[in-house]
């Protein structure tokens, strides 16, 4: 059997028939986008900036692809896409720019090769990420490469991993340095020994993202045979407590943040110590060969300077003897569809364990023999589209895709990385020197470009003259990377993006120069003693931005074709689900009664969809999905109204609608409204578990209004007055009415004031509390 | 809610209020008004909106900074005589607070344009000079429904009112303009630089009250102040249902000592 990372669940075939269904629905307008939205990103497929055109992501787990595999992909995307197959920074393929009509020719074509793109968005587990060279680096503790695999195999056929409150990214690394960032994921396992036996140290919470946060230590050991029972407990622990309500703070470093070590901990352990001991849940791990699998064929003797240039530059050895693993670096993580069949023709004869993606948009081989480097350096320089004869440095810059295809884009970071490299290029910067240095760059400040891990990062911004705006980037540096030691870059200023070239130039002329005379320990050192304050020099020098009249240029963005604009900017795509779905309806309840009241409409018509929206609106927090009316009213007969969630003496009003009896409706329109109103009142009582406090009597309702209570936490110390009460207002303003809010604020001014500003607004202090020379105060919302 | 760390810092003294707080600047944030006229009072009220962040600002005016407009015109400096209005109360309004976004229109608001300029705006506020152009704003928003507030000054004396949907308008005070040259104009009976100020920022206080929503307005009610007294009175006003049926609008005759000789 083929070589593959893992293995589709048996119900994969099923939920795609019924995707193509959705899609066919959708196409005939008969689905609303919303809740199309929801179904597609499930399925790895997202909408472009473009009107109508597709993005869909493809698994591989650890990494992998086979040479098969990516021919395959390559050839999909040829047919329906853009002719490349993009790899990103998850260690995982795209085909970019499928129209709506290809989008299941592509989904079934992968089914060929044993790939999907289920899960590849949506509240999931997400691409399991391990390090790139996990299996043959010669210092590694061991290869974590066939825990990544077999873990994904079991997570997805799991049906509890396809609704969680958010998704779930899980990474492994190899060893101690950590090239997997494990403590920048939701959950780490990185390779550990402990007398004589293997094992993981496990840390979880971690994310980055507009609100970064940098993972903490769960465990600081188990047993390698443990792998699947951690990642089941977080999971069901994430499932049970994680918040579904605001899609901006479910990820599980929120939670967290929101319970504090010790309850998190507790909580985990209680889901861990119930399956920790069930050796039948062990995953079944299979090894991944990692050695000399090449056919016999002829070699080929290379003889160059530009040949010895690329050994050094993109040769690495193996622990297998006799064996190398080589970089590929990519224009924009793009590989053109020819390249990917030469490669792959030379690939095929390697073996099939040959390749990986890693985490900087590039290609990692594998389990290639010495001897046959002559002969890939032969494929390699006929390839159309690489970044072969550049310096390691600019094939490791990092940009996500940017404003071109991502809806929520600001800035166009490809253009900018061309830039970038197109000013280095012609430079005299000796880059060989830097080849490990880490550039990187989001369009935006979710984080797809990694800027976080930066050693020195971009993420886009709006810059205004005279109110015309024009593109322009934070700056951040000095991230550490390592089990146990991650800290996150630091923002250190802004510049207008058609500096940033020219900025970068003077950043790295000092820095190469300080490096080559080892003025400093680290990079690290270099920043704090003097990098930051080059940094924060040089973002003043770039600052003034010609007015548009004088300098358009300045207003357009790298690669663009016109003025910056946020006209287009959308909302994230892959939080889509549960509340927009909920919406469709809340909204639909509101402007029927708005077209009710104004007498505008059939009265029998608007008030039956008054009716529906009401009924319907809920089922999905039950997990109730709906295909016709009948069934939604008979679905919120069945669990909103025999169990008491609204009034019983609904439950004729109900059935009028099941057997659709739209004549007599405006007799009981108070009641229909009254109706709308108690299902709206139900959901603004929901809680983050989708919990509906009145659902279990009243001694029940107690217990689950108390856990209802969630505490946000702000630390005002060191604000003084009154901006610290600015700030506490600006919290309570995002809060819901009774939540609660925990702010710490400096003795002396701040507890004096504070407190009393706030409850003059009417909101209740619940307590004041000394701790060390600083108070912790406790604050309920009105 | 999304305000910048230097927009929570800009803003703090608002959104410590409890009537404004975090809802009400943004809703400052996200609202337009339309000042018609960037002399006595369109200037002061310009600065203050443009300093209290109202989104976006739109300055009407078709004329050019004079010699003689700067004795109270405060958002208009020597050096910029000679240059439109417009573009200097725009240069002004950059440098106060560069969030706001300002649509400079240079010309006159007149009957065939003016429902189409002010239909994108929240709010009104009439800083104009003469009485044509008091009746156009008036009937205007009237027939648009758009609130406003009606400003005059002349000599030591002010006058302000506003309007919103339902309550009286300029045109149930005053029923029409008052016949060419019978009342003088500024440049005829001249004004004192201070109470443009007075009057203008009593404009600009109104419109934020009507964008956060807080607070009694001057509808139907007049207030009248006469400065070298330093009397304020308030009289009230009743909405007349004929005087509020305004159905085209109307380029009334200007004073013609008002009309430019060149």
């Amino acid at each position: 059997m083929p070589l593959t990372f893992y293995k589709n669940s048996d119900t994969l075939i099923a939920e795609q028939d019924q995707f193509e269904k959705d899609i066919a629905e959708f196409v005939n307008g008969d689905m609303d986008p919303v809740k199309f939205k929801a179904f597609r990103v499930a399925h790895g497929v997202y909408e472009q900036r473009q009107l109508d055109t597709y993005m869909i992501r493809i698994r591989c787990a650890a990494g992998g692809i086979t040479p098969r595999q990516l021919r395959k992909v390559a050839e999909l995307a040829a047919k329906y896409g853009s002719n490349e197959v993009h790899f990103t920074t998850r260690q995982e393929v795209q085909v970019h720019d499928v129209v709506i009509e290809n989008v299941m020719n592509v989904i079934r074509g992968l089914n060929e090769v044993e790939l999907s793109s289920r899960g590849g968005g949506g509240n999931t587990i997400r691409n399991i990420l391990t390090s790139p060279d996990s299996g043959i680096a010669p210092n590694e503790t061991f290869d974590v490469d066939p825990y990544a695999v077999a873990l994904t195999t079991r997570m997805i056929s799991e049906d509890d991993s396809w609704n969680l409150p958010r998704k779930f990214k899980i990474a492994m690394s190899n060893s101690k340095e950590d090239t997997a960032y494990t403590q920048a994921t939701c959950l780490g396992f990185v390779a550990v020994e402990k007398d004589g036996q293997q094992g993981f140290e496990v840390y979880c919470a971690g994310g980055m993202g507009a609100k970064p946060m940098v993972g903490h230590q769960l465990l600081d050991f188990v047993p390698e045979s443990k792998v699947y029972h951690v990642t089941k407990a977080l999971k069901i622990m994430f499932d049970k407590h994680g918040n579904r309500r605001s899609k901006f703070s479910s990820r599980i470093k929120f939670l967290w943040k929101k319970l504090d070590r010790e309850e998190f901990v507790s909580l985990f352990r209680e889901e861990y110590d119930k399956i920790k001991d069930d050796e039948s849940l062990n995953l079944s791990l299979e090894t991944i060969p990692n050695g000399y699998q090449a056919a016999d064929i002829p070699v080929e003797v290379v003889d160059s300077s530009d040949y010895d240039l690329w050994k050094t530059r993109y040769v690495f050895p193996q622990k297998q003897e006799g064996l190398v693993s080589i970089k590929i670096p990519l224009q924009l993580g793009d590989l053109l569809r020819e390249d990917a069949d030469s490669l792959c023709d030379f690939l095929e004869k390697m073996g099939e364990n040959t390749i990986r993606c890693d985490r900087a948009q590039n290609m990692r081989l594998r389990n290639i023999p010495e001897k046959y480097l002559g002969n890939l350096y032969n494929v390699l320089s006929r390839l159309g589209m690489t970044l072969i004869d550049y310096a390691p440095f600019i094939g490791n810059m990092i940009n996500c895709t940017g404003a071109q295809t991502c809806k929520l884009g600001i800035c166009l970071p490809r253009g900018l990385s061309d830039a970038i490299r197109d000013r280095l290029e012609v430079s005299d910067l000796d880059l060989d020197s830097i080849t490990d240095f880490r550039l990187n760059m989001s369009g935006c400040p979710n984080t797809c470009g990694m800027h976080h891990i930066a050693n020195l990062g971009f993420f886009g911004k709006v810059g205004r003259v005279d109110g015309d705006m024009y593109p322009a980037y934070n700056v951040l540096a000095g991230a550490t990377t390592g089990a146990g030691t991650t800290t996150y870059a630091v923002r250190q200023g802004d510049i207008p993006a058609h500096f940033i070239p020219d900025f970068t130039y003077d950043f790295l002329k000092v820095w190469i120069e300080r490096k080559k005379d080892e003025t400093y320990e680290s990079y690290n050192h270099f920043l704090d003693e003097e990098g930051n304050v080059l940094i924060k020099e040089l973002c003043a020098k770039y600052k003034v931005v010609p007015a548009f009249s004088e300098d358009p240029k300045f207003y357009t963005d790298f690669g663009a074709k016109a003025r910056l604009s946020l006209d287009e900017i959308g909302t994230a795509e892959c939080s889509a689900g549960l509340f927009d779905m909920i919406d469709v309806d809340k909204k639909s309840i509101k402007t029927n009664i708005k077209a009710l009241n104004a007498g505008e409409g059939d009265e029998q018509d608007v008030l039956y969809n008054i009716l529906f929206a009401a009924s319907r609106m809920l089922l999905i927090t039950r997990g109730l999905d709906v295909k016709d009316d009948v069934q939604a009213f008979k679905l919120f007969q069945k669990h909103f109204v025999t169990t008491n969630l609204v009034d019983s003496s609904y439950e004729d009003l109900v059935r009028l609608g099941e057997d659709q009896n739209k004549t007599v409706l405006p007799t009981h329109k108070d009641r229909i409204l009254k109706l709308a109103e108690d299902v709206n009142a139900l959901y603004s009582n929901m809680d983050d578990s989708l919990r509906f406090k009145t659902e279990s009597g009243d001694v029940i309702e107690e217990t689950a209004a108390s856990e209802v209570i969630k505490v946000q936490e702000h630390d005002f110390r060191g604000v003084g007055c009154p901006m610290n009460f600015v700030k506490t207002k600006l919290v309570l303003a995002t809060m819901q009415s009774s939540e609660h809010l925990k702010i710490l604020l400096d003795d002396g001014e701040p507890i004096q004031n504070v407190p009393n500003s706030v409850q003059l607004e009417g909101h209740k202090v619940l307590s004041k509390t000394k701790v060390d020379a600083y108070w912790e105060v406790l604050i309920q919302k009105a | 809610m999304n305000f910048t760390e230097d927009q929570v810092e800009r803003y703090s003294r608002h959104i410590i209020l409890q009537d404004v707080g975090v809802e009400g600047q943004q809703k400052i944030c996200d609202a337009k008004v339309l000042i018609v006229g960037t002399g006595g009072l369109g200037a002061p009220a310009a600065l203050y909106l443009a300093a209290a962040g109202v989104g976006t600002l739109g300055i009407i005016d078709g004329d050019v900074v004079d010699m003689t407009n700067l004795q109270r015109q405060v958002i208009h400096h020597t050096p910029d005589v000679g240059k439109p209005k417009v573009l200097s109360a725009k240069e002004k309004i950059a440098e106060i607070n560069p969030d706001v976004k300002v649509n400079a229109i240079q010309d006159l608001l007149m009957a065939h344009n003016a429902l189409d300029i002010i239909k994108d705006y929240d709010f009104i506020i009439d800083g104009t000079d003469n009485f044509p152009a008091k009746f156009l704003v008036n009937d205007a928003c009237v027939m648009a429904e758009k609130p406003f507030s009606h400003g005059g000054i002349l000599r030591f004396d002010g006058q302000t009112m506003t309007y919103v949907p339902g309550t009286a308008s300029y045109r149930c005070v005053f029923k029409e303009p008052p016949p060419p040259n019978a009342v003088p104009t500024c440049s005829q009976a001249g004004v004192f630089g201070a109470i443009a100020g007075m009057l203008g920022t009593i404009q600009a206080a109104e419109a934020l009250k009507y964008i956060i929503g807080k607070g009694d307005l001057l509808t139907n009610r007049l207030l009248i102040f006469d400065a070298l007294k330093m009397n304020f009175r308030t009289v009230n006003v009743k909405p007349n249902p004929e005087r509020l049926k305004i159905d085209k609008l109307v380029d009334f005759d200007q004073a013609v000592c008002d009309i430019k000789k060149d």
